[in-house]
């Protein structure tokens, strides 16, 4: 954009465009580093420009100084900014939430880019699989280190508060389980896997009945689907 | 095999409905029979003390997780009933194994089991989903829950480090996003300018809620000044601070 014609805080406004763009289309969009960095170096310049003006005022009783008005249009702006800073960043970390929730917690599912993975997500249509495609390349490093920490919290909270292992913390809660049974088809090879009828190898294309709480995170990853 | 499975027999399946209307969410697409409760569940062996005869620890379960669904702020811990039905569970599911593994048991003794086994599933679904709800308001307030120290004592230990570490990790993440970047002035997270919302979310105790009465209320004042009172099995609609004390001492439930 021109930057003669643009206005203080149009960075800003573009940038929570693209997450509400990002929530009305359900996709998690690549960190848009340049337009933060931007953003960021508008804040400074504000505040130098707000310094300045302040510098040359001197003596003048603010009620009447025209400069006093200039000051606050520059401070409603690099307010606004801020905000408008923090407010993306926060979206896409509730983003992110969702997403490890989504997958069962299982982080490292998550940040691994199959590179070779686009041909088997194209027939997968599972849910998770579709949109863990390449999710490293579109996060910023601090959102990386966010995950992992918050990962860490979570595996902490469940020793905490349950000290069974009975309960799950990660199993979906969409739906209330209605069969111990479940038919599952195998969509990605998973290797040998310990059931109540012994170990299965699952493999892909193959067809088992087992237990719902043996594989219900193999489901959540996407290795397994209801058939 | 000495388990106790005459007895609850009988009344398998005739237990009246936990509430007389259905519960229905978006996000929780609660069958028809979910509501119902399996009243041996429970206590069959006699584990849990009588004078909570009339309400069973699954039916108080299901009540402080729907109250927990549907409350704006984040209701006190119910870590003794919690525990409670954790044992229960387990010791559920070491009967359900024994006596699977047991080839004496008959055709309909399995039916019987795979329903019970069943049921413990469905019991450590709400609870898992009780726990989920907790935690998301947790972290959605964990800043807030740090500055104010009335919310300590609703949490249950596990759940206020969480908080703690949930509420350093955010700030963590937003000073080394863009607030280290900025000039110093600009760079704390809890600003108070006038217009702008606070920065740090706290629960909304004004949003309206679906009350039901459990039993006959004292009345209470609405917030135009007006007194209403609720007679037992009454539904209203009224903002949370009306019926926080309510909720509190068990005479009503959200629905």
């Amino acid at each position: 954009m021109d930057s003669s014609t643009r206005q203080y805080g149009d960075l800003a406004t573009q940038l929570v465009q693209e997450s509400r763009r990002s929530t009305a289309t359900d996709t998690l969009l690549k960190y848009n580093d340049v337009l933060v960095r931007s953003i960021i170096r508008e804040q400074r310049q504000l505040e130098s420009l707000i310094q300045e003006t302040l510098s040359s005022q001197e003596g003048i009783d603010p009620a009447s100084d025209p400069r006093t008005s200039t000051v606050m249009l520059y401070q409603t702006t690099i307010l606004r900014n801020k905000r408008c800073l923090l407010a993306y960043h926060h979206h896409r970390k509730e983003r992110l939430k969702d997403l490890y929730w989504s997958v069962g917690g299982a982080l490292p599912l998550l940040l691994s880019t199959y590179a070779s993975a686009p041909a088997n997500n194209a027939n997968m249509g599972s849910e998770a699989n579709a949109s863990s495609g390449d999710i490293r390349s579109k996060l910023s490093p601090h959102e990386v280190d966010f995950l992992r920490a918050y990962n860490d919290s979570l595996i902490n909270f469940r020793s905490g508060v349950l000290t069974t292992e009975e309960v799950d913390l990660f199993a979906p809660i969409t739906k209330p389980p209605k069969d111990l049974h479940v038919l599952v088809r195998v969509v990605r090879d998973c290797g040998v896997i310990q059931t109540e009828v012994g170990a299965i190898d699952f493999r892909r294309g193959q067809r088992f009945m087992v237990r719902r709480a043996d594989v219900e995170h193999l489901i959540v990853q996407g290795y397994l689907e209801e058939v | 095999m000495s388990f106790d499975w005459d007895a609850e027999e009988d009344d398998f399946f005739a237990g009246p409905s936990v509430r007389s209307r259905q519960a229905v969410d978006e996000d929780f697409p609660i069958p028809d029979d979910f509501a119902d409760p399996v009243p041996g569940f429970g206590d069959p062996i006699g584990l849990i003390p009588q004078d909570t005869a009339e309400e069973t620890n699954f039916q108080q379960l299901i009540r402080h997780w729907m109250n927990e669904r549907h409350s704006p702020d984040i209701l006190p811990g119910q870590e003794v009933l919690l525990g409670n039905l954790l044992d229960h569970i387990r010791k559920q599911t070491d009967d359900v194994q024994l006596l699977r593994a047991d080839p004496g048991s008959s055709e309909d003794e399995h039916f019987r089991i795979m329903l019970v086994h069943t049921e413990i599933e469905r019991v450590k679904f709400v609870i898992r989903s009780y726990i989920r709800t907790r935690l998301h308001k947790i972290e959605k307030y964990a800043r807030h829950i740090n500055s104010d120290p009335n919310m300590y004592e609703r949490l249950s230990k596990a759940e206020f480090e969480h908080a703690k570490r949930y509420a350093r990790l955010e700030e963590t993440h937003y000073t080394s996003s863009v607030l280290q970047s900025l000039p110093i002035d600009q760079q704390g997270l809890d600003d108070n300018i006038a217009f702008m919302p606070p920065m740090i979310p706290a629960p909304s105790k004004t949003r309206a809620v679906f009350v039901h009465a459990r039993q006959d209320c004292p009345r209470v004042k609405l917030l135009d000044g007006s007194m209403m009172e609720m007679k037992k099995d009454q539904i209203s609609l009224v903002p949370y601070n009306v019926i926080e004390h309510l909720l509190a001492r068990g005479e009503v439930e959200l629905v």
